[in-house]
């Protein structure tokens, strides 16, 4: 499962890999993160990830150089993929998921049937980007897939669980979106005075639990960090 | 002198005024975006001209009906667009540093040349630096933009700046040219020929949709590239939608995105395309890394 390396810019370069996400995928793209941290960690300014590359942001076009004429002797350690889950409370209340009607709609199941669903699979965090502390989450049952809206919200509340493609997803901020929203998760997602500024990482599992409005008052007044399973 | 209450109150200012500087660097592993000036070189050149740190936070201005009161004397400096400008009431020609007394105002009409205006202060406005960084981003500092009544400190200072730097001229002549230097990104090997030689060939038009995380373009591509996986974009990247639209990343752009990441503009460029205003033309110049990197 090796990458192939290509050059964008002298400064910028992406490990690439022709496979479609999983988790070997993922083990495979954090065990190249653990070398490119411990053995270039003065070279690079910054690594950013996604499903199927890495990209490289160098310090220099030899730094680049250096690592590229490297690639082939590099041997990575086998990153082992944690087992243990984040459970995330969500209310699947049409209150805060005002597309989980029409959702339940086009999937020809009932609203209860898709709750059942989103919330008996457990999701791998694959990395996080669009807003600071969006997960982006592998796993979504193909039954669930949907096209994003064709006209997307201009509002879409803080905490919304959503579902958009094949992905499902939280949004940590208040931001306009395109994704069906089924529900809410009342956990502070992000907090930009903490460091790190999320309780995940690449590589985690998550799990959503559904609670009720009285739960749901409950954690929007006293939030909580997620319990581990 | 008391050190830290110098205050600059904005009398006047339309949307997209914040504070930047050189942006924040190795957040984006929980999803934080580059941020930081739009075009960095004029950013550089008012901290220079001001002898102030390198990263310095300064105003960035990108409407015209802008004005501010500064409560106490310091030196500021202009650069970036070059627009009608009046200090005390009275027009100013130059840009470059300025000597400023206790309540003068300074206020921007008209952009002539360029979109963005870089008011720097000396040893940089004094806001809250969130991740390593004070530029402005929603979720991250308290305010993301600037409204009129905003006060914004900083530390006084009476000295005006000699030396060399201080008659230093703005010329806007590097961004005013029509051609920007793009390198292949990543997918642009996705792309068939013919589109190929249509993006180095014609020229686009920066379209009304623009703002600090891209810039639209006019003109349309096909776009026969299947949807493709989520995977990092960085600043200056361009991207084409799946309406066969040209989408030009800048600061504020989230770090991955799913469409096809066809071009990446270089530095010098995605300074260039900032101070673009809707309507002007560009033309992209291919540039290859293989025989520069290798």
């Amino acid at each position: 499962m090796k990458p192939s390396y290509t050059l964008i810019s002298p400064y910028l370069g992406e490990l690439q890999w022709d496979k479609v996400p999983t988790d070997a995928l993922l083990a495979e793209q954090l065990a190249w993160m653990d070398l490119l941290n411990v053995e270039f960690a003065e070279q690079f300014l910054e690594i950013r990830q996604g499903f199927t590359a890495l990209s490289i942001y160098w310090k220099s076009t030899e730094n680049q150089t250096q690592f590229q004429n490297s690639i082939h002797r590099l041997q990575v350690k086998k990153h082992e993929l944690p087992s243990s889950v984040w459970m995330l409370p969500v209310c699947y209340d049409p209150a805060f998921g005002r597309d989980l009607g029409s959702l339940a709609l086009i999937h020809r199941m009932t609203a209860n049937q898709l709750i059942e669903l989103h919330s008996s699979a457990t999701y791998r965090l694959h990395f996080f980007g669009f807003l600071p502390g969006f997960m982006y989450l592998n796993g979504l049952s193909e039954r669930l897939h949907t096209p994003r809206k064709a006209i997307p919200d201009r509002k879409v509340e803080e905490g919304s669980v959503a579902i958009g493609g094949s992905q499902t997803g939280i949004y940590p901020t208040e931001s306009p979106g395109g994704w069906h929203l089924i529900g809410r998760c009342p956990l502070p997602l992000f907090d930009p005075m903490k460091s790190p500024p999320v309780w995940a990482k690449p590589g985690d599992l998550v799990r959503f639990e559904p609670i009720g409005m009285e739960e749901m008052e409950r954690l929007l007044q006293n939030p909580i960090p997620p319990k581990v399973l | 002198m008391n050190g830290q209450s110098a205050k600059a109150i904005l009398l006047k200012t339309g949307p997209g005024s914040s504070i930047q500087d050189m942006g924040r660097m190795g957040f984006a592993q929980f999803g934080v975006p580059s941020s930081g000036a739009m075009d960095q070189r004029s950013f550089r050149w008012v901290n220079h001209l001001l002898q102030n740190d390198e990263n310095d936070a300064v105003l960035e201005i990108s409407q015209p009906g802008f004005a501010i009161r500064f409560n106490s004397p310091t030196q500021i400096a202009l650069a970036g667009a070059i627009a009608h400008m009046k200090l005390k009431g009275r027009e100013i020609q130059r840009t470059g540093i300025i000597s400023i007394r206790s309540g003068d105002i300074l206020e921007i009409g008209t952009f002539h040349l360029g979109a963005r205006i870089y008011l720097g202060i000396s040893r940089g406005f004094q806001s809250q630096s969130v991740l390593g960084s004070k530029s402005f981003y929603k979720g991250l500092t308290e305010i993301s933009q600037l409204s009129t009544g905003a006060e914004l400190s900083y530390i006084p200072n009476p000295t005006p700046v000699t030396g060399h730097n201080a008659a230093a001229r703005w010329s806007p002549d590097w961004y005013a040219k029509e051609i920007l230097t793009a390198y292949p990104g990543p997918d642009f090997c996705l792309l068939d020929l013919q589109t190929r030689e249509k993006i180095v060939s014609e020229s686009f038009t920066v379209s009304n949709f623009g703002n600090r995380m891209g810039i639209q373009l006019l003109e349309l591509l096909p776009n026969q590239v299947p949807e493709i996986a989520t995977n990092p974009i960085f600043p200056g990247m361009v991207q084409l939608t799946s309406g066969g639209k040209l989408l030009v990343l800048l600061r504020d752009a989230q770090v991955t995105g799913g469409y096809p990441r066809i071009l990446l503009l270089d530095e010098e460029s995605q300074w260039s395309i900032s101070q673009k205003k809707p309507a002007e033309q560009i033309r992209f110049r291919l540039s290859s890394t293989s025989d520069k990197a290798i």
